[in-house]
C-alpha cells in the first residue's frame, strides 16, 4: 500500500516541480519605462530563445503613428531615417551608445520601415555571441 | 457422550474442515486482488508520468517564457515573431 502511495506521489511532486520552474519573471524596468508612451505599443518578451541553451529578455516598441515614431527617434537619439539602425547601449540609458566590455548592456535595433525598436538585454558574453549567431543564421537561411 | 456434545464436536470439526478448504482459496483471491491493484496503480502512475512529462515538454519547447504588453490586439506569438524578425533583414 505504501509503495502504491509513493508511486502516485512521484508524478505529483514532478508536476509541482514543473510549476515552480515555469514561474513567470516580473515586468522589467525598461518595459515599465516605455509602457506609458503615447501611441506606442510596448511589449516585453521574457526568455526569448536564441538557441537551445541561451535566451534573452526583449522589449519591443512599435510606433502607431509618424508622430510617435518621431518621438521615439528623439528619445533614442536616432538620426538616420532609412534602413535599420543598431547600436549597443547602456542598460539605464538606451540612448547612450557604448562598447561591449563584458558588462550587461542592450543591443538595440531600430527599423525605420516598421517604425519599431527592439531592445535585447545582454547580461553575458554567451548571450552576446548567441545573438550574433542567431542573426547570422537567420540571414544565411533567408538568403 | 450426549447428543449435544456430539453435535458440537461435529460442528467444530466441520468448521475446521471448511476453514482448511477455504483458507487457501481466500488467500489466492486476496493475492490476486493485490496484484491487480498494484498493476492498475503502476499503469496509472506511468500514464500520469507521461502526461506530466508531455505537459512539461510543451512548456519547455516554447521559444519564450512570457509576454507583457501594454495594448490589446496583438497576440504573444506576434510579439515573439517580431522579436525574431527584428534580428533579420525583414526589418530593412
Amino acid at each position: 500500500m505504501r509503495r502504491i502511495l509513493i508511486i502516485m506521489l512521484l508524478p505529483l511532486m514532478l508536476a509541482v516541480g514543473c510549476k515552480h520552474k515555469t514561474e513567470t519573471p516580473a515586468e522589467g524596468a525598461l518595459y515599465v519605462r516605455y509602457a506609458s508612451l503615447p501611441e506606442t505599443s510596448v511589449a516585453q518578451v521574457c526568455g526569448f530563445q536564441l538557441c537551445d541553451t541561451v535566451s534573452v529578455d526583449v522589449v519591443l516598441l512599435q510606433a502607431e503613428s509618424d508622430e510617435a515614431w518621431q518621438r521615439m527617434k528623439n528619445e533614442f537619439a536616432i538620426v538616420d531615417s532609412i534602413g535599420v539602425t543598431s547600436w549597443l547601449a547602456d542598460t539605464e540609458e538606451p540612448a547612450t551608445r557604448v562598447k561591449w566590455e563584458g558588462q550587461p548592456l542592450l543591443r538595440i535595433i531600430a527599423s525605420h520601415d516598421k517604425q519599431a525598436i527592439g531592445l535585447y538585454r545582454l547580461d553575458s558574453e554567451e548571450q552576446y555571441d548567441a545573438l550574433v549567431d542567431y542573426q547570422l543564421n537567420k540571414m544565411t537561411n533567408d538568403k | 457422550m450426549t447428543f449435544e456434545s456430539i453435535w458440537e464436536q461435529e460442528e467444530r470439526q466441520g468448521l475446521q474442515r471448511r476453514l482448511r478448504q477455504d483458507y487457501p482459496a481466500w488467500l489466492r483471491r486476496r493475492r490476486q486482488k493485490r496484484r491487480t491493484a498494484g498493476g492498475l496503480a503502476t499503469v496509472a502512475a506511468i500514464a500520469l508520468f507521461a502526461a506530466v512529462a508531455l505537459y512539461n515538454n510543451t512548456l519547455t519547447t516554447k521559444d519564450y517564457e512570457s509576454v507583457y504588453c501594454n495594448r490589446a490586439g496583438t497576440t504573444d506569438a506576434q510579439w515573439v515573431a517580431l522579436a525574431g524578425k527584428t534580428l533579420t533583414r525583414a526589418m530593412i
